[in-house]
C-alpha cells in the first residue's frame, strides 16, 4: 500500500436516508463488494481511496454522512473543509430527489464557495421502478449553479461509481491548477505519511 | 461468595495488569491491513481468542455480527448456579441483581438474561397494555423511518434464522418502537434506537422488550430522544473530560487532531449494539448498562480510548486518521477489564464533578473554532477575489489618484458638488464678462 500522493481532496456524501450513500462508498472503496445487509450510518463513516488521473495520484478522503434529519446539525461540521460534495438521491424514490433543495441549502450554508458539487442518482439498475428521469436531473443540474454535473450510478451493479468520483477528482484537480498551488486553498500536497486506506464500516 | 471471590480475583488480575501494562496487556500486533489487535494474558487462556483473531474483519469488508457461543467455563457455571438460586428466592433484592449483572461474566447466558433483565428495571410482568396493530401504528409520522431502519437491521439477527421468523421479528420490532413513541409523544425516535430494541426483543420477547424499552426511554435514553442531539453532543464531552483527567497528553493529542467525538456517537446511542461484532459482547455490555447509571456508556468509552492510547499516539495527529482508528472497536477488547476500569472512573470522577472541565473544554473548542472561522473566511474571500478579479482601471487616472479618493462615497459627493460650483461660477463670469465688454463698447 503506497502512501504517496500528489493531491488530497476531501469529499463528503450527503443525501436522504437509504439512497445508497454507504453502498456507493463501499463499492468505490473495494471495487467488488456490495452488500444488501448495510445498516444505517450513525454520525459519519470515513474511507480513503487513491486514484490516478493524468499521472497524478489523487487521494480521496471520503466522509459518508448519516441521512437522518437528527444527525444533520452534527454532521454539517464535516462539510466545512470539504473540497467536493456528492449529493445522492434514489432514482426510484422521487421524494429523495425533491430533497435536493434542502441539501443544496446545506451546501450553501456550510461549505466554502469553491466546493465542487455533483448530483448522483443511485440505483439506476432498478429501471422498472424509476421515478426520476435522467433528463429531469440534467435540467435541475443546469438550473442550480453549484452542481457541476449529474450522473446515474448503481452501487449494486458497479455502474459509474468509479466515474463519479473520478469526475469530481478531475474537476478539483483542474480547479487546483487554475487557482494555483497555494496551501491556503485547502488542498494539501503530498503531506500525509501514514494515512491508512481504511474503511470504517461503522 | 463465589462471585465475591471472582471480583477479588479480577482485582488481582487488574493489579497485575497495571504492573505489566505495556509488556503484557497491550501487546499490539498489526495484522490484516493495519487492524490493531490487543491481547491479554487472560484472553490468551481462552482458546476462542485465536478464532476471533483469525476472523477479524478487514477494513474493506462489511462487518457481520458473530453469534458464536462458547461453552460455559467452571466460573460461569458456578455463577449460573448462584443466579438460578437467587431467581428461586422472591426476596432477592435489586442490589443483588445489579451485582450479578455487573460482576465478571455478567448474567452468563440469554436464558438467565430473559429472567433477570426485567428484574433489573422493575418491569411489571403483569402489566398488560393493549397492543395496537401495525396498521394502527402506521399513522405515526416516524413510521416510514422506523420501517426503513428495521428493514436494514438484518445484521442484528442470527444468521440462518428462517426468513419467515425473521420477518415476524422485524414486524415485532417495528411495533415495539412505535408503541413506545406513540405512548410517549414527547420522545423522538432516532436511528440507533432500533439497535437497542432488537437486543431486548431477541432475548426477552416482544412484550417484555416493550416494557424494557418503555422504562429505558423515559430514563436512560431520555436525553437521546429529544428533538435535537444538543444535549447528547454536550454529554459526549464527558469522554474528553475523563481523558483529560486521566491522561492529559492523550487529551491534547486528540484535541489537536480535532477528531471530535463522533466516533463514539453510535456507541452511546446504541449501547455499542450498532458497532460490536460479537453478539456475546453486546449482551454482556447490556447486562452492565442495565445495572448502571445512564451515563455509564460514556465512561466505558473513555476507558476504551484510554486503553488504546498507544494506538492513538502511533497514528498521525489528524482528524481522519484518528476518527478511523477510534471508530473501529477491535474484536478482542478485554471488556471485563474495561468495565472494572469504567466503574473506577465513575467513582473517581462522577458526572457532577466534571461540569467545570466540560465548560473549559467547550471554551477551548470555541477558541479553536473561532480561529478556524477566521482562516476559513480569509480563504473564502481569497478564492472569491481570484474568481472575480476587479476590472482593470483606466490607468492614468488611477496612477494620479489613489483608489480611495476616486471611489470613496464621500469623495464622489464632494467632487460632484465641486464641479457644479465651478460650472455656476464659470457661467456667472462668462455672463459678467460679456456684460462688461458691452458696457465698454
Amino acid at each position: 500500500m503506497s502512501e504517496d500522493f500528489d493531491l488530497l481532496f476531501k469529499v463528503v456524501l450527503i443525501g436522504d436516508c437509504a439512497v445508497g450513500k454507504s453502498c456507493i462508498v463501499t463499492r468505490f472503496k473495494t471495487g467488488n463488494v456490495f452488500t444488501e445487509r448495510h445498516t444505517n450510518t450513525i454520525g459519519v463513516d470515513f474511507s480513503m481511496k487513491t486514484i490516478t488521473i493524468d499521472n497524478k495520484r489523487i487521494k480521496l478522503q471520503i466522509w459518508d454522512t448519516a441521512g437522518h434529519e437528527r444527525f444533520r446539525s452534527i454532521t454539517s461540521s464535516y462539510y466545512r473543509s470539504a473540497h467536493g460534495v456528492i449529493i445522492v438521491y434514489d432514482i426510484t424514490k422521487r421524494n429523495t430527489f425533491l430533497s435536493l433543495q434542502k441539501w443544496i441549502n446545506e451546501v450553501r450554508n456550510y461549505t466554502a464557495n469553491s466546493v465542487v458539487c455533483a448530483l448522483v442518482g443511485n440505483k439506476c439498475d432498478l429501471v422498472d421502478e424509476r421515478e426520476v428521469s435522467a433528463e429531469e436531473a440534467q435540467e435541475v443540474c443546469d438550473l442550480i449553479p453549484e452542481i457541476l454535473f449529474q450522473i446515474e450510478t448503481s452501487a449494486k451493479e458497479n455502474t459509474n461509481i468509479e466515474n463519479a468520483f473520478a469526475k469530481i477528482a478531475e474537476e478539483l484537480m483542474n480547479r487546483q491548477t487554475i487557482i494555483g498551488d497555494d496551501s491556503n486553498n485547502g488542498i494539501k500536497l503530498g503531506q500525509s505519511k501514514s494515512i491508512r486506506e481504511g474503511n470504517c464500516n461503522c | 461468595m463465589e462471585v465475591e471471590q471472582n471480583i477479588k480475583d479480577y482485582n488481582e488480575i487488574e493489579n497485575d495488569m497495571n504492573k505489566t501494562k505495556s509488556d503484557e496487556i497491550k501487546t499490539c500486533n498489526v495484522s490484516n491491513g493495519g487492524q490493531v489487535i490487543h491481547s491479554t494474558d487472560k484472553e490468551n487462556a481462552n482458546p476462542n481468542m485465536e478464532n476471533a483473531r483469525n476472523s477479524i474483519r478487514r477494513h474493506d469488508e462489511p462487518s457481520e455480527l458473530s453469534f458464536e457461543t462458547a461453552p460455559e467455563n467452571q466460573e460461569e457455571k458456578a455463577k449460573r448456579k448462584l443466579i438460578e438460586n437467587a431467581l428461586k428466592d422472591p426476596t432477592t433484592p435489586l442490589e443483588k441483581w445489579r451485582e450479578f449483572a455487573k460482576s465478571e461474566y455478567g448474567l452468563i447466558n440469554d436464558d438467565l438474561r430473559r429472567s433477570v433483565w426485567p428484574l433489573l428495571l422493575g418491569v411489571d410482568r403483569e402489566q398488560c397494555d393493549p397492543v395496537p396493530t401495525l396498521e394502527e401504528l402506521s399513522n405515526h409520522p416516524e413510521y416510514n423511518q422506523v420501517v426503513l431502519d428495521v428493514n436494514r437491521s438484518l445484521k442484528r439477527f442470527p444468521p440462518g434464522i428462517p426468513i419467515q421468523q425473521r420477518l415476524a421479528l422485524q414486524d415485532q420490532l417495528t411495533v415495539i418502537i412505535l408503541r413506545v413513541i406513540t405512548k410517549y409523544p414527547h420522545l423522538s425516535y432516532y436511528q440507533g434506537y432500533h439497535d437497542i430494541a432488537v437486543t431486548f426483543l431477541l432475548v426477552a420477547g416482544e412484550e417484555i422488550a416493550f416494557h424494557i424499552m418503555e422504562i429505558l426511554s423515559t430514563d436512560h435514553l431520555v436525553e437521546c430522544m429529544q428533538k435535537t442531539f444538543e444535549i447528547v453532543q454536550k454529554r459526549l464531552l464527558i469522554i474528553y473530560a475523563l481523558i483529560w483527567r486521566e491522561n492529559q497528553k492523550l487529551f491534547e493529542y486528540l484535541e489537536r487532531s480535532q477528531c471530535g467525538l463522533l466516533f463514539a456517537l453510535p456507541w452511546y446511542l446504541t449501547w455499542f449494539g450498532h458497532s460490536l461484532n460479537q453478539y456475546r459482547s453486546v449482551v454482556r455490555l447490556y447486562d452492565y448498562f442495565l445495572a448502571s447509571e445512564p451515563l455509564m456508556p460514556l465512561y466505558v468509552t473513555a476507558s476504551i480510548v484510554l486503553y488504546r492510547d498507544e494506538d492513538v499516539f502511533r497514528e498521525d495527529c489528524d482528524r481522519a486518521n484518528l476518527h478511523c482508528l477510534l471508530s473501529q472497536l477491535p474484536d478482542d477488547l478485554p471488556f471485563e477489564y474495561l468495565l472494572i476500569k469504567s466503574e473506577k472512573l465513575y467513582e473517581k470522577y462522577p458526572p457532577h464533578d466534571l461540569h467545570r472541565d466540560i465548560e473549559k473544554i467547550i471554551e477551548r473548542e470555541q477558541k479553536i473554532r473561532e480561529e478556524e472561522d477566521k482562516i476559513f473566511e480569509t480563504r473564502r474571500q481569497m478564492i472569491q477575489r481570484r474568481r472575480n478579479p476587479q476590472p482593470p482601471a483606466p490607468s492614468f487616472i488611477y496612477r494620479l489618484f489613489p483608489q480611495a479618493i476616486l471611489f470613496n462615497r464621500k469623495s464622489i459627493i464632494v467632487t460632484t458638488a465641486f464641479s457644479i460650483v465651478i460650472g455656476i461660477f464659470a457661467y456667472y463670469y462668462k455672463n459678467n464678462g460679456t456684460f462688461h465688454v458691452d458696457v465698454i463698447r
